[in-house]
């Protein structure tokens, strides 16, 4: 019997698991994940899509708020940044997709910076308040400059091909957007156990006490910036493809706040909530559509006249109790089943 | 030349009322430390509930005025009660992603009370043009003006001198302290919400009356963000100061340089400003013990 979690060397303190069956079951997941595009129909499958796209972006966003401690209300920004890189290099100057998507990491990476140098400065709320200007500002940005972007008419992307493999179809598409969203997994995974990762995480629980032991603020609030906005960058090029259409008005402020939302509902901090938060997020109107369908037929015409406003509502509504009644997040939810299944009939 | 005064005079009706909701934003940070995102959303609100006395039971002024007023006032206790008061004591950026939620729910509820179209709040005054020399200035922008510099003096007094006043200014600077010195913190942040929802009320209700009543006004939330900012967050008087400055300012940029320009003429102003000074022109610098 297990009589507790001994480690003994740094290696296997920082590894990813140490438990055989988390192996088993991810592979099982990620089995299930190459097989479903043969076995679910389109309108699943398009919700495959949309969890694996905003996975992305909420892990970009994780490294910045949930690591490091720095609230950010304009990552929208970053996401129409990375979508228009895309578009411009690709539709505008026919640039082979590949690089494309460097652009679309590039370019917002750069962005960041631009934000990232005044909020070295800030704390907490003005630096929340600062963030927000700056995703207006880009917006207004976009649509000033018509000669690149096309101002308010946007512009239409095609479906790429990548290494001779064209990813057309829907079931295609469904493979890049996992493979992106594998590659985010990893890479923020790694972060956080390495020596940067724990410097972004002794930045968000003091960063005086930080700063005392040798950390630059400087240098790794920039680093969080600059790698959350590449990685938000890549899910709004994804995004944008998938929309096969990239325009201002694509990428509501709504979006922000859904992403802040899928951060605290899955547990702020962790690579895992992440994941379960997008699912739960991007799940939540359509599962709340399919009970009030059993209600009446009546409500579901109400709710298909007020869908936006319902959603929105959701999201609010979701941020409120999850804050007050279970502030760990999905993550938090899972641990306590988990400790409570392994020490049944003991408390702990 | 009075291309430039009718700017002004415009920048300094509209940042008025900027100015107005910038001082609510200052009201509940100065008292619970807290940003309420919903701020916009409150306005917004009051100033459908009075629309809907002028068309329902009567357009006058005064009674119309009286029970957004009050409105005001019961929205901004119904919210501290209900949703606030149980995060009491929880990190600030859980009560602030709070407000976040209840901003996005309070502002798709206007389209299942209300509907999506726009409405004007017409209460037959406020439209009526003052010359001065060549210049026309509409009453309306008159009384939003001299309301604001009221507020703002009535503020003033109000935390300098009234007993209640200098309670929410213990309960801001140290709740714990204040509790033990026998001030109710609970009844202090309930005030303080009533109070900042109803300033907020009076400028939502100005705002319908010279522009248009639609579910986008909760982006004056927004707008007077910069405001509060530019002042200091803790800064009342500075906020409804900032409001009149980034009034004027988004206006000469809307009216000189170009209409993308004015949707972010304030946004950029803060970003300068805090680059220079992180705690806005007249808020107190936090200083830190380690």
């Amino acid at each position: 019997m297990r009589t507790g979690d001994f480690k003994q060397t740094y290696g296997e303190l920082v590894a990813l698991t140490d438990s055989p069956p988390v192996w088993l079951w991810s592979a099982v997941l990620l089995l299930a994940l190459f097989l479903a595009p043969y076995i679910l129909n389109a309108y699943a499958l398009s919700f495959l899509i949309i969890i694996l796209i905003t996975v992305v972006g909420a892990l970009g966003l994780n490294i910045l708020t949930g690591y490091t401690g720095l609230i950010s209300l304009g990552h929208v920004g970053f996401l129409v940044t990375g979508a228009y890189a895309y578009a411009v290099a690709v539709s505008k100057y026919g640039l082979p997709p590949i690089a494309g998507f460097v652009a679309a990491g590039v370019v917002p990476a750069i962005a960041s910076l631009v934000v990232g140098a005044p909020s070295l400065r800030l704390k907490g709320l003005y630096l929340a308040i600062t963030t927000l200007a700056f995703s207006f500002i880009i917006n207004t940005l976009i649509l000033e400059a018509r000669w690149l972007t096309n101002g308010a008419r946007g512009i239409s992307v095609p479906r790429p091909t990548l290494f001779g493999i064209s990813f057309d179809s829907d079931a295609a598409f469904t493979y890049l957007c996992l493979g992106f969203a594998l590659l985010a997994l990893f890479a923020t995974l790694n972060i956080r156990r390495s020596r940067v990762g724990r410097a972004l995480v002794a930045i968000r629980d003091n960063d005086t006490a930080a700063r005392v032991m040798g950390i630059n603020l400087h240098t790794y609030k920039l680093l969080a910036f600059v790698t959350s906005a590449f990685i938000t960058g890549l899910a709004g090029a994804l995004y944008g493809i998938y929309l096969s259409f990239v325009s201002v008005e694509g990428f509501p402020f709504l979006l922000s706040i859904e992403a802040l939302a899928i951060l605290i509902v899955g547990g702020l901090g962790s690579a895992l909530g992440a994941v379960l938060g997008t699912i739960l997020i991007v799940l939540l109107p359509e599962a709340t559509r399919l009970v009030f369908n059993l209600f009446s037929a009546q409500m579901d015409a109400m709710l298909t006249t007020g869908a936006q406003e319902l959603k929105s509502m959701l999201y609010g509504l979701v941020i409120i109790l999850f804050l007050r009644f279970q502030p760990r997040g999905l993550v938090g939810a899972w641990h306590d089943i988990r400790r409570f299944w392994v020490h049944w009939p003991l408390r702990y | 030349m009075q291309y430039l005064i009718q700017l002004l005079i415009s920048g300094l009706a509209i940042g008025a009322i900027y100015g107005l909701i910038a001082m609510a934003f200052a009201v509940i940070y100065k008292s619970t430390g807290l940003v309420n995102f919903a701020q916009g959303e409150m306005t917004m609100i009051v100033a459908y509930v009075a629309w809907t006395i002028s068309t329902t039971i009567s357009g006058n002024v005064f009674v119309v005025a009286f029970g957004a007023i009050m409105a005001a006032i019961l929205l901004g206790l119904v919210i501290e009660r209900v949703v606030m008061r149980p995060m009491l004591g929880e990190p600030v950026f859980s009560t602030v992603m709070v407000t976040i939620g209840l901003a996005v729910i309070l502002r798709s509820s206007i389209n299942f009370i209300w509907d999506a179209y726009p409405h004007a709040l017409d209460l037959g005054v406020g439209r009526g043009i003052v010359r001065i020399g060549a210049i026309g200035v509409r009453t309306g922008q008159i009384a939003v003006i001299s309301t604001l510099l009221l507020l703002l003096a009535g503020i003033w007094a109000f935390f300098r001198y009234s007993k209640f006043g200098v309670a929410m200014r213990a309960v801001a600077a140290d709740d714990r302290t204040a509790l033990l010195m026998g001030i109710s913190a609970a009844r202090v942040h309930g005030f303080a919400w009533a109070a900042s929802s109803a300033i907020a009320g009076i400028a939502g209700v100005f705002f319908a009356m010279s522009y248009d009543l639609s579910p986008a006004m909760f982006q004056l939330g927004l707008k007077a963000f910069p405001a509060t900012i530019l002042g200091g967050l803790d800064a009342v008087l500075g906020s409804g100061l900032g409001g009149l400055l980034i009034g004027i300012t988004e206006n000469l940029a809307g009216g000189y340089v170009s209409s993308g320009m004015k949707e972010v003429a304030g946004f950029l102003m803060i970003i300068i400003v805090l680059m220079i000074r992180p705690f806005g022109i007249f808020g107190e610098r936090d200083i830190e013990r380690v």
